[in-house]
């Protein structure tokens, strides 16, 4: 079952294990620069809105209404990473989790199934795998997520499929087996390790967006391919029959301009974030996280998508701001065996 | 069960076993209160903080703030809003699941609901 709780999704299992549960947190942040550089982490500038769509049934799309799931506000361009476990991660119970956009895994780049198969290391493994930034187009890099108009032709799938036809995120999650998780249990209670918490960090982001004519009916996005940025993708530790496959629970996002926000919720979408260069100036800090754990390679077909800026030069449009240059001169250490500090997440419950 | 002070001691305690930054110090700062009255709190030698602060410290610990607000004696004011919308079903509703088992609750909370994709 999943829930939505403090614009989480929660995915609870509890006739798996009676601790069967995790979380998908989707994180506000900087759109870093896509100019051929390897950006470390940047921070979570605090939670995207969640709300069920079946709530605005009246002022969304039919196809919409029919996915179900949830939606939430992004601005064209925006980026943003995905936060798991939550705040409880230390004991965390084992999930594997597919992601997809416009259903085209992130982490393999091929079309969604909702099966796990070890041969396709087309999932990531909570809570060994904090969070997901991108699109795995390389041995430890992924090229950000970033919103897009569905339709526009940036998008991750309309380039690989050639279709503007789903847009949004998909998730899937599957519990580890009953057995497994307690006996990783027993050996967690002699380890006592932590899994890094999530600390809220106050960043300002209060970059006013600059008014835009009315926006026509509801704008789906999908999630294109930003900046660079250097982020393992943690291989299964734990092997494919960990998996309780029978038991599942999937959601479908709907990314919705966060101009139209207002319109559709009655509600004011957050403030643009700041950019890169800006948050860099003020000496605020980027986030490097190192485990000693095998790394998944990058996916073939995301290795030959264009970025949104060689996408945009190519088509003589002006879709990014300037990026500036940006140089993050504090980087922070943080990570499993070091004594660095979490990567900082703003949650909405603070 | 453990009273709030000691929970809150035990739980800072296991995390500083591995991370010296939750030392009593460390952590009364970060929550912007004095060490030695967090100290005074988890020795149970003052009543309980406030809703803001138990919260924050329950993000900092990593632990749940509504479990760290019930073991204080409180219940949290988002969720006090809720009740008073409402009063007699939501009375009504509690107390009729008083004695429910864990799942079954979960079986009353509103389910993302999936659809044809």
């Amino acid at each position: 079952m999943i829930t939505l709780e403090h614009d989480s999704l929660v995915f609870r299992f509890p006739e798996v294990h009676e601790h069967a549960k995790t979380e998908v947190n989707f994180q506000r942040t900087l759109r870093i620069p896509d100019n051929g550089k390897h950006y470390p982490l940047p921070p979570g500038l605090g939670s995207f809105s969640l709300k069920h769509l079946e709530d605005y049934a009246d002022r969304i799309p039919a196809n919409w209404r029919e996915r179900g799931g949830v939606m939430m506000p992004l601005y064209q361009a925006e980026a943003m990473w995905l936060a798991f476990c939550g705040r409880h991660s230390r004991d965390a119970y084992p999930f594997a989790l597919k992601i997809a956009a416009g259903k085209i895994n992130a982490v393999s780049g091929k079309a969604w199934n909702t099966g796990l198969a070890a041969s396709e290391r087309d999932y990531v493994v909570v809570p060994e795998q904090p969070w997901l930034d991108g699109f795995c187009v390389a041995k430890d890099v992924v090229r950000q997520f970033v919103a897009m108009p569905l339709g526009s032709g940036y998008s991750v799938e309309e380039q690989i499929t050639g279709k503007p036809e789903h847009g949004g995120l998909q998730i899937i999650a599957c519990p580890m087996k009953k057995e497994r998780y307690e006996e990783i249990a027993r050996r967690r209670a002699q380890e006592r390790q932590r899994a890094g918490s999530r600390r809220a960090y106050m960043c300002d982001a209060t970059v006013g967006a600059p008014m835009r004519a009315r926006a026509p009916a509801a704008q789906a996005m999908g999630l294109a391919a930003g900046g660079r940025m250097k982020q393992q993708i943690y291989a299964d530790p734990y092997g494919i029959d960990a998996w309780e496959q029978t038991a599942s629970s999937r959601c479908f996002v709907t990314l919705v301009d966060a101009v139209q926000w207002r319109e559709i919720t009655g509600e004011p979408p957050a403030a643009r974030p700041p950019t890169a260069a800006d948050y860099s100036n003020a000496g605020l800090p980027w986030f490097d996280y190192y485990a000693e754990a095998e790394t998944l390679a990058g996916a073939p077909a995301l290795t030959m998508v264009k970025s949104v800026a060689e996408l945009a030069a190519e088509k003589g449009e002006q879709v990014l701001g300037p990026d500036g240059d940006v140089e993050p001169g504090n980087v922070v250490q943080i990570g499993a065996g070091t004594r660095g500090k979490p990567r900082p997440v703003s949650e909405s419950r603070l | 069960m453990l009273g709030f002070g000691d929970y809150v001691r035990k739980a800072r305690e296991a995390l500083v076993e591995t991370d010296l930054r939750f030392s009593l110090r460390q952590v009364a700062q970060r929550i912007d209160v004095e060490p030695a009255y967090l100290s005074k709190v988890e020795r149970g030698l003052v009543p309980p903080p406030s809703e803001a602060t138990i919260v924050r410290l329950a993000a900092e610990l990593g632990e749940d703030a509504d479990v760290l607000l019930a073991m204080a004696g409180k219940v949290s004011s988002d969720l006090q809003a809720i009740i008073l919308r409402r009063p007699k079903q939501f009375a009504e509703l509690i107390r009729q699941l008083k004695n429910a088992p864990n799942h079954a609750i979960l079986k009353v909370v509103r389910e993302v609901r999936d659809g044809n994709w």
